[in-house]
């Protein structure tokens, strides 16, 4: 399959911070690769190198050419933090962007694309932060790009948005348009992504299928039972085999399958043990991110992110509650 | 064809905003104004006593010209690159086909049609509430490239601030701590004969010394100066200014 992006030894620093370390990066055509990381691990840097609005040291190829030098026509950017002119409505705005395009796509059809028809002709300034953020998805798809760069295209964006978005998406990905994206919501990498790289401290350290990865990293599936009796709990499923880690008021068994449950839950009740709630989930790309990163959730230092920005459950956890 | 559609489409939005900002408007029409009522209305000129304001009113007109000619561009170009800079336009404009050439082109098109309007504004005023006359003659028209070419230059020149400044507010500091020197000593409010002889190198190095000449020889009976000198040099400065203006204007570093 031709490639779309190829880059190798990409290295660039800012003062004394590397942004990007040694970084080689092969993105086939119609491929959708997403790029995950913690903030300032150079995944931004990275995408301005792919789109050549920032020097870096290295070879990049795009579309087999230099990527100052390759037509414009075919390539679409969504910056990190973008903001176009406040006073402009979002029809106005998406003319403004096709007008820099010889071929643009007809505003209509990319403002209902993007969900906007109906708020069309407000100002940007007026919009809600999700629209903002549509209509700068917008400003990216006006020219009916090949290869389209994506950096958080989603930040703000409610539930909903969202998922009109990724279906926007992953129709353009149907079609054949390569998109290369860099996103905090591992849930949103793993549905749309192809492949994923996993960015950190300026280094690529994993590459690979949602699934590789998730093999690879991402642990076992874990049973949370949420119980009073926890440390005889454990006892009883030890006793069934299970390997448990036992804390009040919760045991965690690790490495259970969806038919191993119904063991688990006999076990319980065979030693007269009553469980409030009972969640099972399969490993995910957040596993893999926390795992490969090194990061771990502190209940001290996250409390006020996660009042910023809600965590996403993962996509495979079922919740059953019950009592005994 | 596609260069005029992307420096439309580009001015065209640039023109949208600014008629939205309804305080830029405002005091960029209204700076001029106040100017032109205190010194040509309140202050008056004084002919016969020396000092500032010794000449006859007509003399002044480049003057009040300038004042739009040199602080709309500088300070509306130079703050536009900031804010472009701080939304990170620039890096999302970089992977289109627009140029910064163009870019600027389109911007400096729509301060031509600004200062155009505002020079007006001006020219009427003064010939109104002061008793400055103009002579009529074909020679009138060439205020207009007079004019153009001097918003190009200082566009130019306002890219430079705009890229040099980290910030807004920094384009306005420095914007107001070059103009206001240039405006005074350009050959405009005061006459070169009014300051010190070693400062005359000076005066000859100010871009807009060509413009007060120039466009005084066209509105003064009394002028020293000839205009097709003064529009070939000011020419030749806005053809510099606006080539290292494009130059200036940053894409993401």
């Amino acid at each position: 399959m031709n490639k779309a992006v190829v880059a190798s030894g990409l290295t660039k620093a800012y003062g004394d911070t590397v942004a990007l370390d040694g970084v080689d990066l092969a993105v086939a055509e119609g491929e959708v690769f997403g790029l995950i990381g913690p903030n300032g691990a150079g995944k931004t840097t990275l995408i301005r190198a792919l789109t050549g609005t920032t020097p870096v040291d290295g070879d990049i190829s795009v579309f087999d050419s230099e990527p100052t030098a390759v037509d414009s026509d075919r390539i679409g950017l969504l910056p990190q933090s973008f903001s176009p002119p406040a006073r402009l409505t979002a029809r106005e705005l998406v003319d403004y962007y096709g007008g820099l395009y010889e071929h643009a796509r007809e505003t209509d059809q990319v403002l209902r694309d993007v969900g906007l028809i109906k708020s069309a002709d407000s100002w940007y300034e007026t919009l809600s932060g999700g629209q903002q953020r549509r209509v700068c998805v917008a400003s990216a798809l006006v020219n009916d790009p090949d290869l389209l760069f994506l950096d958080e295209p989603t930040t703000g964006i409610d539930p909903v948005g969202r998922r009109s978005l990724w279906e926007l998406l992953e129709s353009l990905a149907a079609g054949g348009t390569t998109v290369v994206l860099t996103s905090h919501s591992m849930a949103e990498v793993q549905r749309l992504s192809d492949r994923v790289g996993l960015l950190q401290d300026g280094q690529l350290v994993a590459v690979g299928t949602p699934s590789q990865l998730i093999a690879d990293h991402g642990g076992n599936s874990r049973l949370v039972i949420g119980t009073e009796a926890s440390k005889a709990g454990a006892t009883a499923l030890e006793h069934a085999g299970f390997a448990v880690t036992a804390s009040p008021g919760e045991i965690l068994v690790d490495g259970v399958s969806p038919v191993d449950i119904g063991e688990a839950v006999d076990a319980l009740s065979a030693a007269g043990i009553s469980y409030d709630s009972l969640s099972w989930s399969e490993p995910s790309l957040e596993d893999v991110y926390l795992q490969l990163t090194g990061e771990r959730f502190d209940p001290v230092t996250t409390a006020s992110t996660a009042a910023a920005e809600p965590s996403e459950p993962p996509e495979q956890a079922a919740t059953l509650g019950g009592d005994q | 064809m596609s260069r005029s559609r992307r420096i439309r489409a580009e001015a065209t939005a640039a023109w949208h905003s600014f008629l939205r900002r309804k305080t830029a408007v405002f005091f960029t029409f209204f700076f001029p104004v106040i100017l032109v009522v205190i010194f040509g209305a309140l202050v008056r000129t004084q002919p016969t006593d020396g000092g500032l304001f010794a000449e006859p009113a007509a003399y002044y007109i480049p003057g009040y010209l300038a004042t739009v000619v040199l602080f709309t561009p500088l300070s509306r170009v130079g703050s536009e690159i900031a804010r472009h800079r701080d939304d990170n336009r620039f890096e999302k404009l970089a992977t289109t086909p627009l140029t910064r050439t163009e870019w600027l082109l389109a911007h400096t098109l729509v301060n031509t049609v600004i200062i155009g309007l505002a020079s007006l504004l001006i020219l009427g005023l003064v010939l109104l509430v002061t008793d400055a006359t103009v002579p009529l003659s074909s020679e009138l028209a060439l205020l207009v490239p007079f004019v153009v070419l001097a918003v190009v230059l200082f566009c130019g020149f306002g890219a430079l601030l705009g890229r040099l400044a980290d910030s807004q507010d920094g384009v306005i500091a420095a914007s107001n701590t070059i103009a206001l020197p240039l405006l005074f000593l350009s050959d405009t409010f005061i006459t070169a004969e009014q300051l010190p002889g070693w400062f005359t190198p000076i005066v000859e190095l100010s871009p807009l010394t060509y413009f007060a000449r120039g466009v005084r020889a066209i509105t003064y009976e009394q002028a020293a100066s000839e205009p097709s000198l003064n529009l070939l040099i000011l020419a030749g400065l806005a053809a510099v200014f606006l080539i290292a203006g494009s130059y200036a204007i940053p894409r993401t570093d």
